[in-house]
């Protein structure tokens, strides 16, 4: 009775059963496998679930137009149910049938109504401006730009052979002068700026923009010292956000190696951000779970910006120019 | 009874299951050959994050494979791909460069490890000038070789502040280059390394992996539990590795510093490497400056070849959820630590660290992992909380205190304990103590209190378990409010005290229980509802590590949750549900039928 049609004989019936899940096939996988090679990201992009069921109702209208467009084609696409149940396979499958589709259909609906525990979550915006005061947009970092009344001082004091030094890191460059003898205390610093400023401080000529670069590389070492004492247990001594402290906190410390970190927010922000800490942060960025203290309690502004200072070079990255200054 | 005591260390059945290999029996060039094992030691993180990154592209996938066929050395986060390049003038001074911008924070400018950093460290920073190195794959006594530097210096020590250079693991870390000038600089402050009578290498004096190694199974740990036994290793580490064996306390390395006997069970803390091959290394050689012998002598290859398994066993594996389920039990919840119930609990392990939000901060925590579980009957709940503790506090000096006063000066030295001499690290001193801390008020989506004792405006509320009390036989939890670090909690009235807690500590481990009405009548108490998630953090304290106030371990928020009965309607939905859908489908049966004729 039941004749078959279309191109592979399958019937009409099989014919919108196998159009159905082809569909729905791809639009679950196709489309998502498509994205990995059209993006090259390591992960598929899936359809949204709200998507897939519009599709899905189109898909169900117009085969249902399909089928419905004559008497004809309604009786072909009945043929194989109606012979279902008059028994005409078996009365097994039948049974099965009738049997299994209830089943199916109590499943969802037991799914669909039943409390589903589910962790509370939330979007977390790592770097919120909602709070940020615009005061601190235009900062500057006053010890990576030193201004002419600190370098002056810094070369006198180089010419006294007596530079002042962070107590935190004075004592280390201590035990080096009076281990090593040096013909300038400086000397524990042995990068190619320095050297080049002992050389001109030695032959009496020194020069403003060598002197400013030899006062940068000390304030990075007691930038670097800071870091270590007090940043390094949960930051890390790389910077990478993984300190030896850093698996004990749910929101882990932030990896200033990482692009999309320290290099797209301007000084000021990084500097507003170390003063205040996780408790100085908006709603929308979980005050609650973050570790980072409120450094404005513990640290000079002076510390705080060496201490910038040295995040930036250790992470080999260089701040967010300040827009419309 | 021996019951609780093992329920939460897997069976060493359930690591064999994960501990299989890939990688070995690849052929490296003899000059790469390194005693530990350069084909097994690639499935470290940088081979991890490799595979990572490239999956799916498939050009990148086929170099990786090419890679990996050719030059798997290169891979391995720890083993060099070419011998150490000639120590000249100009290589150390490169390295002099690098460890002066890296390294001299901690290690000094002079390599005496007395950089700024140093004093707040424990394990302390190395003195390179004694020319003394813990992890070498050399005799007791010897000198480490250049590839035991290289691989300490690639893959850092774990559970210490010297962390991985590896530029294959940390994206600004150190080229292979690099790390050899390094290197090469940092020998030169020790004489040691001039005098070629002292290179283990040219000497013979260094210490092979054995020829055949038993595999990791059940026969090859029974056999190295013996050798444990036989040998002693109970004496300072604690019959079930917890560090607690009675000669383990006051122990001091060659730089007179206090030393802690490592609990081997915990794998973070293990310094030199969790592998079995890296386990059998450290007998053999010993540590060098520390009470740590070598056994090369006392054991064969293949008695250290299975003891280094057994020790493998005692691994714990941490679970990875963050969500407590309290799990129902009929006939009341359990008081005593070690009731039968607890099975029937699923134990949620919690991380903890150091408390470095506010000063005083503290970095040398000694309790970094708690396992809680949680029973309710419908009416009370009850917690069990067991930690490792190689020694049991029960003694508080309260003139012993640290006032904090210096270290929150702004601007101050700094705002860190110092590891030695700041707070006294001994017996007797201060007690143990472990508290639960939940929001007062329940939380409004997902806005909780600060993790760290809330603030003013949100509240939490701090079940605190104290070790003298449960001692003098007194309430020993005390219920406190805190609003924020800055001002100490503050103890509930007398008649508010509700909590009933049990304490026993075993062999180096704590378990109390903590347990309540789910519901009380006072507003600064959490309250527990069914199908609620309630925030939930672990504070601990290590009495003769010199914790007390701040100076502690803390966990960031969890959950517990207790599971709410599933409403009638449901069942009464999904039945009829199944009955209309029966119904149309034997219908349309009859309907079709009675047509057929």
């Amino acid at each position: 009775m039941s004749e078959r049609t279309g191109k592979f004989g399958l019937g009409r019936f099989w014919t919108m059963v196998l159009t159905l899940v082809a569909i729905y096939a791809f639009i679950k996988w196709g489309i998502p496998a498509a994205s990995r090679q059209i993006t090259n990201l390591p992960f598929p992009l899936p359809v949204p679930g709200t998507l897939i069921f519009m599709f899905m109702v189109l898909t169900l209208i117009a085969l249902f137009m399909l089928v419905t467009f004559s008497d004809e084609h309604l009786e072909d696409f009945l043929a194989p149910i109606k012979a279902l149940l008059a028994g005409r396979y078996g009365k097994l499958p039948r049974a099965a049938v009738l049997v299994a589709i209830p089943l199916i259909a109590g499943w969802q609906v037991y799914d669909a109504t039943v409390p589903k525990v589910e962790l509370p979550s939330s979007l977390r915006i790592q770097h919120p401006s909602s709070n940020f005061p615009k005061k601190f947009e235009a900062m500057k970092n006053p010890v990576a730009n030193p201004d002419d009344k600190a370098i002056d001082a810094f070369i006198e004091q180089a010419k006294a052979g007596e530079i002042e030094l962070i107590p935190q890191a004075a004592s280390d460059v201590e035990n080096w002068v009076k281990e090593m003898e040096p013909e300038h205390m400086l000397e524990f610093i042995p990068t190619p700026p320095m050297k080049k400023f002992l050389k001109e401080l030695a032959d009496g000529k020194v020069s403003k923009v060598t002197a400013k670069a030899a006062l940068l590389e000390k304030n990075l070492f007691e930038g670097r010292a800071l870091y270590a004492m007090n940043c390094r247990p949960c930051h890390g001594d790389s910077v990478a956000g993984d300190g030896p402290m850093a698996d004990g906190f749910k929101l882990r410390p932030i990896n200033f190696t990482d692009n999309g970190t320290i290099e797209t927010i301007v000084e000021g922000y990084t500097f507003w951000r170390v003063g205040n800490g996780g408790p100085g942060l908006p709603t929308e960025a979980t005050p609650w779970d973050s570790a980072m203290p409120e450094w404005k309690l513990s640290l000079t502004e002076e510390e705080r910006w060496k201490i910038i200072l040295a995040e930036y070079d250790l992470a080999e990255k260089t701040p967010r120019i300040p827009e419309g200054h | 009874m021996v019951g609780l005591r093992e329920l939460s260390t897997p069976s060493p059945g359930h690591s064999a299951a994960t501990l299989s290999r890939g990688g070995r029996g690849l052929v490296v060039p003899a000059a790469m050959q390194d005693p530990l094992s350069p084909g097994g030691r690639g499935r470290g993180p940088a081979t991890r994050r490799v595979a990572g990154r490239v999956r799916g592209i498939i050009p990148a996938a086929i170099a990786v494979l090419l890679v990996g066929v050719f030059a798997l050395p290169a891979f391995a986060a720890d083993t060099p791909s070419a011998p150490m390049p000639e120590e000249t003038d100009e290589l150390r001074a490169r390295g002099q460069a690098i460890y002066f911008r890296r390294c001299s924070f901690c290690h000094g400018l002079l390599g005496d490890g007395e950089g700024p950093a140093a004093e707040f460290l424990d394990p302390r920073p190395r003195d390179f000038t004694l020319g003394t190195f813990k992890f070498r794959t050399t005799q007791s006594g010897e000198l480490p070789t250049d590839l035991d530097l290289f691989r300490t210096v690639s893959r850092g020590l774990s559970g210490t502040g010297m962390q991985a250079f590896d530029a294959d693991l940390i994206k600004n870390g150190l080229s292979e280059e690099d790390r050899w000038a390094v290197i090469a600089y940092i020998k030169t402050f020790a004489q040691e390394f001039e005098d070629p009578d002292l290179d283990p290498v040219k000497t013979g004096k260094v210490v092979k992996l054995p020829q055949s190694r038993a595999p990791f199974d059940a026969d090859t740990i029974a056999k190295g539990k013996a050798v444990f036994e036989k040998t002693k290793c109970w004496e300072c580490h604690g019959k079930l590795g917890r560090g607690d064996g009675q000669k383990s306390f006051d122990r001091k390395d060659d730089w007179g510093f206090p030393i802690r006997i490592r609990n081997v069970t915990h794998p973070w803390k293990i310094k030199a490497g969790t592998d079995v091959e890296d386990i059998y290394m450290r007998f053999s050689t010993g540590i060098n400056g520390t009470p740590m012998p070598s056994f090369i002598k006392a054991l064969n290859e293949e008695e250290r070849w299975q003891l280094a398994n057994y020790i493998k066993s005692l691994q714990h594996r941490r679970t990875n959820h963050q969500v407590l389920k309290a799990v129902p039990v009929l006939g009341g919840v359990p008081t005593a630590p070690d009731a039968e119930a607890w099975r029937q609990a699923e134990p949620m392990d919690v991380r903890l660290t150091g408390q470095v939000v506010g000063a005083p901060r503290w970095q040398n925590p000694s309790i970094e992992l708690a396992t809680l579980r949680a029973l309710t009957d419908g009416k009370e709940i009850a917690f069990l909380i067991e930690w490792d503790d190689a020694f049991k506090d029960t003694v508080h000096k309260g003139d012993a205190e640290l006032d904090p006063k210096e270290l929150r000066k702004v601007g101050g030295y700094n705002s860190y304990v110092a590891a030695n001499g700041m707070v006294t690290r001994k017996l007797e001193t201060f007690r143990d103590q472990i508290a639960l801390q939940f929001p007062i008020k329940p939380p409004e989506g997902t806005k909780k209190p600060h993790f760290f004792r809330g603030k003013p405006s949100n509240p939490v509320h701090l079940w605190v378990w104290k070790a003298d009390l449960a001692e003098g036989g007194k309430r020993a939890v005390v219920e406190a409010v805190s609003r924020g670090w800055r001002q100490k909690p503050k103890a509930q009235a007398q008649a508010k005290q509700q909590i009933a807690g049990k304490a026993s500590w075993n062999q180096g481990r704590w378990r109390v229980v903590m347990k309540r009405p789910l519901v009380t009548d006072d507003k600064n108490d959490v309250q527990f509802a069914a199908g609620a998630f309630i925030p939930m953090a672990v504070n601990a304290w290590d009495g003769s590590n010199g914790e007390h106030g701040l100076i502690m371990s803390l966990s960031t928020w969890h959950y517990v949750f207790i599971e709410a009965p599933t409403p009638m309607r449901v069942y009464i939905f999904t039945v009829l549900a199944v009955l209309i859908v029966g119904g149309i489908g034997f219908w349309l049966m009859r309907k079709v039928e009675r047509e057929d004729g």
